[in-house]
C-alpha cells in the first residue's frame, strides 16, 4: 500500500465506519430477526425466541394484507412517479420561458410546499379533500360534479394522497431540472429551430437528450422513495379506507413497532429491500444502454 | 464570526475539534444521581394527561415529591410505550387502558401490586382486567361503561322522550328521524373505532374467542347477528361511512344534528363541559345502549394507573397511585374532566347523583368481562376491519367472519404454541 492509498483509506475511515455502524450493522441484525418468531412474547422472555427460517417469508405469501399492501405500494409508484416527476418537468420548463417574469419568486413559491412539515399541510389537505366542506369539492360544485368522497371512497383514497404527495414533492426535481435545463447548449437548440424543427421535435431530440442523466437519476430517487411512501397515508388517512392505502412500509411499521412483530417486520424489510434494489438495477441498465450513465 | 471568535479566545480549530468526542462522552454519561431531587415522571393519555397536572399540587404538598406529567396523543401511545420499555426508558408511573395491562404485565413492564387496599373496593370486571396469574398489575382508575348521548330536541321531533331499549327500536327510531332530516344521519360510529361493534357483540352473546382464547369464534349466530345489525345501520343510511380522518371535530357533527344519537363513554361528557356555547346542556342528554332483546351488560373498561418495574423509585412511585385513585382524587376528576370513579366507595357521592349520569350508574351494575389475551387490541382492529369491508361492499358477510376467524386464529398461533408448551396458563 503506497502512502497515498493509506492516506485515502484513513480519511474515508470515519465514515466507512459510521456506514458500517448504522447501516450495514442494522441491515445485517434485521436480516437475522426475520429468521426468528421475534414478537411480543419473546421480549417478556428470551426462551420464547425460537429460529423459524423462512417461516416468516411463507407467512407473508399467505397473508392478504400482505399482497394488498404490495399492490397499493406498485400503484402508487406507478402512478406517483410519472405524475411526479411529469409536474417537476413540466413546470421547470415553464420556469425556463425567456419570457417569464421573476423566476426567483415562482421557484420560491414552488418549492416551499417540499420544505413545509408533513403533518401541517396534510391537515390541510384533508381539509380540501373533506366531502361536505372541502374547497376542492366545492370547486367541483361550481361546474356542476356531485361531490366525491376523496378520502372515503376505497377507489379514490390513492389518487387523492398522490394529488397531495405531487403537490409536496415536484418542488424539488423542479429545481433539480431547472439546473439542468440551463445546461442545455443553446446553439444547437437555435440550429434546430433555424432547420424547422417543431417546439415537440426540439424538446425530444435536443432538450431531452441533454438533460436525460439527470431525468434518470430523479426516476430512480422518485421510485425508490415511492416504494417507500408511509408518512403521507399514516396522517391522511392511518392506512384506510378498508386497508385501500395500507403500503408495504405502513404494512412493515404495524407490524414491527405497533404490534412488536419485529421478526415478520424484517421480512417485510427485507422484501422491500430486494424489490428496491431490482427496480434500481433495472434502471441503471436501461441509463447505461442509452450512455446516460 | 467562527474566526473572530478563535482569534478572542485563543481557540484553535484543533481543540474545538476535540472537544466534539468529549461532548459525545458526556452526553453517553447518562443520567447523574440525581433521583433524590428529580421529579417523577408519569405518562398518561388523552384528557387523563391533560388534566393530571392539576391533581399533583395537593400531592407535591403532601409529600414534597414534584411529579413531571407528559400527555401522550392516543393513537401512538402504544407503540411509544412499548419502544420506551425495550430502550429501558419507560416513565416511574404509567396510564394504560384495560385492555392493555395484561400485555404490558407479560413482557415484564409492571410492578404487581403489593397493597391489596388498594384494590380492594374497585368493580369486580375492571379488576378482573388487570390480575395476570393471580396478581393485580395495575390500580383501575376510572370506569367507563358505555351510553349513548342523544339529542333530545330531534328525538322529541321525531316522536321519542328517549331512545329505545332493544335494536329493533333503535332502528325504528332512526328511520323516524331519517325521513325528517334526510340530509342528516343518526348514529355516530365511526368506522375505524371498534367499540361500537365490539359492545354489540357482546350484548349479542358473541364469545368472539374459543377454545380457552386461541381461536377466533366469529362464525356462530350471535356474531353474525351483532354484524349483521351493525352493518345494516350503515348501508340504510343511518350511520355516515367515515372514518375518523374524514370527521375532525365529532362534537361538532352532533352539536349541528348531522348526527343524533352518539355512543360513548364518559369522556364526551368533557367535550360537551369545554364546548357548552355549542352544544347547550339542555340539548342532549344520556341513556343506556340498546341490545337485541333489552338493556343488558356492556364494557366498562377504561383507563388504569401502573408502576413500571424500571423505576428507580418504587415507593414514591406508589405514594403518586394511591392519591390520584383515592377518593377524593377521582371525584375532583370526575368534577373536572367527567371519568367515573373505579372504587365502588365513591359512588355515595351527591355529585354522581346528577340526572345525566344516572345511566352511567345503572350501567356499572352490569358490566361485562372482555377477553384478556395480549392480542385483544388487535383482535378489535381486526373485527372493525372486517366490518368496514362488509360496509364498503369489498367483501360478502360470510367471506369477511371466515376470513375474520383464519386472521384472529393466526394472531393467536403463537399464544397457541406457548398454551401448547406449558408456557402460560
Amino acid at each position: 500500500m503506497t502512502r497515498q492509498e493509506r492516506a485515502g483509506w484513513l480519511f474515508a475511515a470515519p465514515v466507512l465506519a459510521i456506514i458500517a455502524l448504522v447501516f450495514v450493522l442494522p441491515t445485517a441484525l434485521a436480516l437475522c430477526l426475520s429468521v426468528t418468531d421475534y414478537s411480543i412474547y419473546a421480549l417478556a422472555d428470551w426462551s420464547n425466541l425460537r429460529f423459524v427460517g423462512l417461516g416468516n417469508f411463507t407467512d407473508l405469501l399467505s397473508t392478504p394484507l400482505f399482497w394488498r399492501a404490495l399492490a397499493n405500494t406498485l400503484i402508487f409508484a406507478a402512478l406517483g412517479v410519472p405524475m411526479a416527476i411529469g409536474t417537476s418537468l413540466f413546470v421547470a420548463l415553464l420556469l425556463n420561458d425567456a419570457t417569464v417574469r421573476w423566476k426567483p419568486l415562482w421557484r420560491v413559491l414552488l418549492f416551499a410546499p417540499y420544505v413545509t412539515s408533513i403533518v401541517a399541510t396534510a391537515v390541510v389537505w384533508r381539509f380540501l379533500f373533506n366531502q361536505r366542506f372541502g374547497l376542492i369539492n366545492r370547486a367541483l360544485g361550481a361546474i356542476g360534479v356531485a361531490p366525491v368522497d376523496w378520502l372515503g371512497n376505497p377507489h379514490l383514497s390513492i389518487p387523492a394522497i398522490l394529488i397531495f404527495v405531487t403537490w409536496k414533492v415536484f418542488g424539488y426535481n423542479m429545481i433539480v431540472f431547472t439546473a439542468a435545463l440551463a445546461a442545455v447548449p443553446q446553439d444547437l437548440m437555435e440550429a434546430a429551430r433555424l432547420d424547422g424543427a417543431s417546439r415537440w421535435a426540439r424538446f425530444r431530440h435536443v432538450t431531452l437528450p441533454a438533460i436525460g442523466p439527470t431525468l434518470l437519476l430523479a426516476t430512480v430517487m422518485s421510485v425508490a422513495g415511492f416504494l417507500q411512501i408511509f408518512a403521507e397515508p399514516y396522517v391522511m388517512t392511518m392506512g384506510g379506507p378498508a386497508q385501500s392505502t395500507t403500503t408495504l412500509l405502513y404494512f412493515m411499521f404495524d407490524e414491527g413497532f405497533k404490534w412488536w412483530n419485529l421478526g415478520q417486520a424484517s421480512a417485510v424489510a427485507f422484501v422491500l429491500f430486494v424489490m428496491t434494489l431490482a427496480v434500481t438495477v433495472v434502471q441503471t441498465r436501461l441509463g447505461r444502454r442509452r450512455e446516460w450513465l | 464570526m467562527v474566526a473572530v471568535m478563535g482569534e478572542g479566545t485563543g481557540w484553535t480549530r484543533r481543540a474545538a475539534l476535540g472537544l466534539i468526542p468529549a461532548l459525545g462522552l458526556a452526553g453517553c454519561a447518562g443520567r447523574s444521581d440525581d433521583a433524590g431531587t428529580a421529579p417523577l415522571s408519569m405518562w398518561a393519555m388523552s384528557w387523563e394527561g391533560d388534566y393530571s397536572p392539576f391533581l399533583m399540587p395537593r400531592f407535591t404538598a403532601r409529600t414534597g415529591i414534584d411529579v413531571d406529567v407528559q400527555s401522550l396523543p392516543t393513537t401512538a401511545s402504544h407503540e411509544k410505550l412499548l419502544t420506551a420499555f425495550a430502550g429501558g426508558a419507560m416513565p416511574d408511573v404509567l396510564m394504560l387502558f384495560n385492555t392493555w395491562v395484561k400485555e404490558f404485565a407479560t413482557i415484564g413492564a409492571l410492578a404487581p401490586v403489593t397493597a391489596a387496599p388498594l384494590v380492594a373496593d374497585v368493580f369486580p370486571a375492571l379488576r378482573a382486567s388487570t390480575r395476570v396469574g393471580g396478581h393485580d398489575y395495575a390500580v383501575p382508575w376510572s370506569v367507563a361503561p358505555q351510553v349513548q348521548f342523544y339529542r333530545r330536541d330531534i328525538l322529541a321531533e321525531a316522536g321519542y322522550d328517549a331512545p329505545p331499549q332493544d335494536w329493533a327500536g333503535w332502528r325504528t327510531m332512526a328511520r323516524a328521524i331519517k325521513r325528517r332530516r334526510p340530509d342528516d344521519y343518526v348514529f355516530l360510529m365511526l368506522l375505524n373505532w371498534p367499540t361500537a361493534l365490539v359492545t354489540m357483540l357482546s350484548q349479542a352473546g358473541a364469545a368472539m374467542l374459543r377454545d380457552h382464547d386461541t381461536r377466533g369464534d366469529f362464525q356462530t349466530p350471535e356474531a353474525r347477528e351483532a354484524f349483521a345489525y351493525y352493518v345494516s345501520l350503515y348501508t340504510d343510511g343511518y350511520a355516515p361511512m367515515v372514518l375518523s380522518t374524514e370527521m375532525q371535530d365529532p362534537v361538532a357533527a352532533f352539536a349541528t344534528g348531522y348526527c343524533s344519537v352518539w355512543p360513548s363513554s364518559p369522556p364526551t361528557l368533557k367535550d360537551f363541559a369545554r364546548r357548552a356555547d355549542l352544544i347547550p346542556a339542555d340539548k342532549w342528554s344520556t341513556a343506556r345502549l340498546p341490545g337485541p332483546n333489552g338493556y343488558g351488560a356492556v364494557s366498562g373498561l377504561s383507563a388504569s394507573l401502573c408502576v413500571s418495574t424500571q423505576t428507580r423509585r418504587p415507593r414514591e412511585a406508589w405514594a403518586l397511585v394511591r392519591h390520584l385513585t383515592s377518593v377524593e382524587s377521582e371525584l375532583d376528576y370526575q368534577r373536572l374532566i367527567g371519568n367515573l370513579p373505579a372504587r365502588t366507595d365513591a359512588w355515595g357521592a351527591p355529585q354522581l347523583a346528577l340526572p345525566v349520569l344516572r345511566p352511567f350508574a345503572k350501567q356499572t351494575r352490569a358490566l361485562s368481562v372482555t377477553p384478556n389475551v395480549i392480542e385483544w387490541e388487535r383482535i378489535q382492529i381486526e373485527i372493525q376491519s372486517a366490518a368496514e369491508r362488509v360496509i364498503r361492499g369489498v367483501q360478502t358477510l360470510d367471506a369477511a367472519l371466515t376470513a375474520l376467524d383464519e386472521r384472529v386464529d393466526r394472531l393467536l398461533a403463537k399464544r397457541r404454541a406457548l398454551l401448547n408448551r406449558g408456557v402460560i396458563a
